[in-house]
C-alpha cells in the first residue's frame, strides 16, 4: 500500500494562519514530524509526497521535508515525489544534490524522474529500468551495450538509493500506483 | 544628549558613518538621531535605522530620540515604507509625521516588516509575490520564474533571523532606479537585525580553524563564501548559497555587515571592496540584496 500525504493539507494543519509556501526550517520540521507519524501509523513500504497546490519551497524546508526524511527512513521505505512544478524541482534538487541524496520524481504527464546526486550511469540505467520495467544486469547490460559488471554496479547503487526495487537478482522500478 | 547625524542619502555605505558617530557600543548617554535634513533613505537604511532603536532599547537605554525629516515628501516616502509604524516602539519622535497612506502599486514592494518567527516569513513571502512578479518581469525583465527565486532568496534571509540572530529583525523590499551607480531599476532587499551576529554565532565550531584571523570579517567569509553554518547537520548553510547562486544569474549583489566588516559577491558594474574591515561596530547582521535590470542591449 502506497501512502500519499498532499501537502498542502499537512500545510494547512500545521500553521496557524493559511499559507501555500513551505518556507522556513520550523515549518519544515513540523511537516515532516507529521509524515514520520504517518509513515510510522500506517506501516506503508512506500511513500509519495504530493507538492500539487504548494507554492514556493525554500532550500531550508526542502532540507527539512525531503532530505532529512530520506536520511530518517533509510532502509526499506521508499519516497516518491510528485506533482512538482520546475522550481520546487530545482530547490529540492539542489539540496540532495548538494548531501548526495537522490529521490524518484512522478512528474506532472507521468513519467520518472531523479532529482540530487547520481552519476551519467545511475541514470541510464533508471531511465532503461523505467522504460523496459523490472530485469537482470545481464538484460540491461545487453540491451545498452555495457558489461555486466558495469550495468550490476549501476543497479546496484540505484537500489542502495532506494531509486530501483531489487530481489533476487531483478531490478524494478518503485511502485506508483 | 548625543547628537548622530543620519546622512542625507541613507545608504549601506552612509550607514557606515552613522555607525561611527554612534560610536561605542552600547553608547554611553541618551542619543538622538537627527535626520530633519535626509533626503533620501533605502530600504537598507530603513531597517538599520529600526535595529540601531531596537538594540539600543534592548541594552536598557534611554529611548533615543529621531527628529523626522524636515522635507514633507522624505517624511511622506518614510511613512508609505512603513517606518514610523514600528520607529514609534524605540524612538522618540520628533517632527511631523505623516499618516501612511493607503497601500498601492507602488515601489515600496514591502514596507518595513518585522521579523520575530517562522509565521512572520510565511506572511512576508506570501504578501510579496504578486507585486515582485510586476516588478521583476515587466521591470528588470528576468524570466517568470525568477518570482519565486526571488521568493526563496527573501525567506532564506529572513529565516537567517529567525534561525541565528537570537533576537527579532526587520525586511524592506523596495523597487527604484539606481542612478548613482547602475543607472537601472534594481529590486533591493534589505534584512536587519541587533543580534548575535556572525563572529559569534560561528565561533564555537570555528574560530579555532582560523586562528588568529578569527573575527567579524572571517566569520562572514566562513558563512557567505564556504557555506559554513553552527549546526553540524549536513543540510544546514544552504540558504546563502542558494541566494548567491541565483544572484550570480542575475547579475546581482549582496552584501552582508556584521559587527565590524562586511563582505560582499560584487558584480561586475560594482565597484566596491569585497571585504570591508574595521568598520564603526553595529550590533548583530545586516544584509542586503541588490537585483538590477537585465541589460536587454546584451542579453
Amino acid at each position: 500500500m502506497i501512502l500519499t500525504i498532499r501537502l498542502h493539507e499537512v500545510l494547512r494543519s500545521t500553521l496557524t494562519t493559511p499559507s501555500r509556501d513551505l518556507v522556513t526550517r520550523t515549518t519544515g520540521a513540523a511537516v515532516r514530524v507529521t509524515i514520520e507519524r504517518a509513515i510510522q501509523e500506517t506501516g506503508s513500504p512506500a511513500t509519495h509526497l504530493d507538492f500539487a497546490a504548494v507554492g514556493l519551497i525554500d532550500f531550508s524546508c526542502a532540507d527539512e521535508v525531503v532530505a532529512k526524511l530520506l536520511r530518517l527512513t533509510a532502509g526499506d521505505h521508499f519516497v516518491v515525489l510528485r506533482g512538482l512544478d520546475d522550481t520546487q524541482a530545482e530547490a529540492i534538487d539542489h539540496v540532495l544534490e548538494r548531501q548526495d541524496l537522490t529521490v524518484t520524481v512522478l512528474s506532472r504527464e507521468g513519467g520518472c524522474r531523479v532529482l540530487g546526486r547520481v552519476t551519467p550511469d545511475q541514470l541510464a540505467a533508471f531511465e532503461a529500468v523505467q522504460t523496459w520495467g523490472p530485469g537482470t544486469a545481464e538484460r540491461l547490460a545487453e540491451r545498452i551495450g555495457w558489461t555486466v559488471d558495469r550495468a550490476a554496479d549501476a543497479l546496484q547503487s540505484l537500489a542502495l538509493r532506494r531509486l530501483v526495487l531489487a530481489a533476487s537478482g531483478t531490478y524494478a522500478p518503485l511502485p506508483l500506483q | 544628549m548625543r547628537v548622530v547625524t543620519v546622512p542625507h542619502y541613507l545608504d549601506e555605505k552612509a550607514f557606515d558613518t552613522l555607525a561611527g558617530e554612534i560610536g561605542a557600543w552600547p553608547p554611553a548617554g541618551r542619543l538622538l538621531f537627527d535626520a530633519r535634513a535626509t533626503r533620501w533613505s533605502s530600504p537598507f537604511g530603513f531597517t538599520a535605522l529600526l535595529t540601531a532603536g531596537e538594540a539600543l532599547r534592548a541594552q536598557g537605554a534611554e529611548p533615543p530620540r529621531l527628529a523626522v525629516p524636515d522635507n514633507e515628501d522624505v517624511s511622506g516616502y518614510w511613512a508609505k515604507a512603513g517606518f514610523f509604524e514600528h520607529a514609534r516602539s524605540f524612538f522618540e519622535l520628533h517632527g511631523r509625521i505623516p499618516r501612511r497612506p493607503t497601500a498601492d502599486a507602488s515601489d515600496v514592494l514591502l514596507p518595513v516588516t518585522p521579523v520575530r518567527a517562522s509565521q512572520d516569513v510565511h506572511d512576508v513571502v506570501g504578501r510579496i509575490q504578486e507585486q515582485a512578479a510586476r516588478i521583476l518581469t515587466s521591470e528588470l525583465h528576468l524570466e517568470a520564474r525568477a518570482t519565486m527565486r526571488f521568493s526563496m532568496a527573501l525567506s532564506e534571509a529572513c529565516t537567517n533571523v529567525v534561525e541565528h540572530a537570537g533576537t527579532g529583525g526587520w525586511v524592506a523590499v523596495h523597487a527604484y532606479t539606481w542612478r548613482r551607480r547602475l543607472g537601472r531599476r534594481v529590486v533591493v532587499i534589505a534584512v536587519s537585525d541587533g543580534g548575535v551576529g556572525f563572529r559569534q554565532s560561528l565561533e564555537p565550531t570555528e574560530a579555532k580553524k582560523y586562528g588568529e584571523r578569527w573575527g567579524d570579517a572571517a566569520a562572514l567569509e566562513a558563512a557567505l563564501i564556504h557555506n559554513v553554518s553552527r549546526f553540524r547537520d549536513p543540510g544546514r548553510g544552504q540558504g546563502l548559497a542558494a541566494i548567491r547562486r541565483f544572484l550570480t544569474a542575475w547579475n546581482g549583489k549582496i552584501s552582508i555587515r556584521s559587527g565590524t566588516a562586511r563582505l560582499a559577491i560584487v558584480p561586475p558594474w560594482d565597484d566596491d571592496p569585497p571585504l570591508e574591515d574595521g568598520l564603526a561596530y553595529f550590533p548583530g547582521a545586516q544584509v542586503q540584496i541588490v537585483i538590477p535590470a537585465q541589460d536587454l542591449a546584451a542579453a
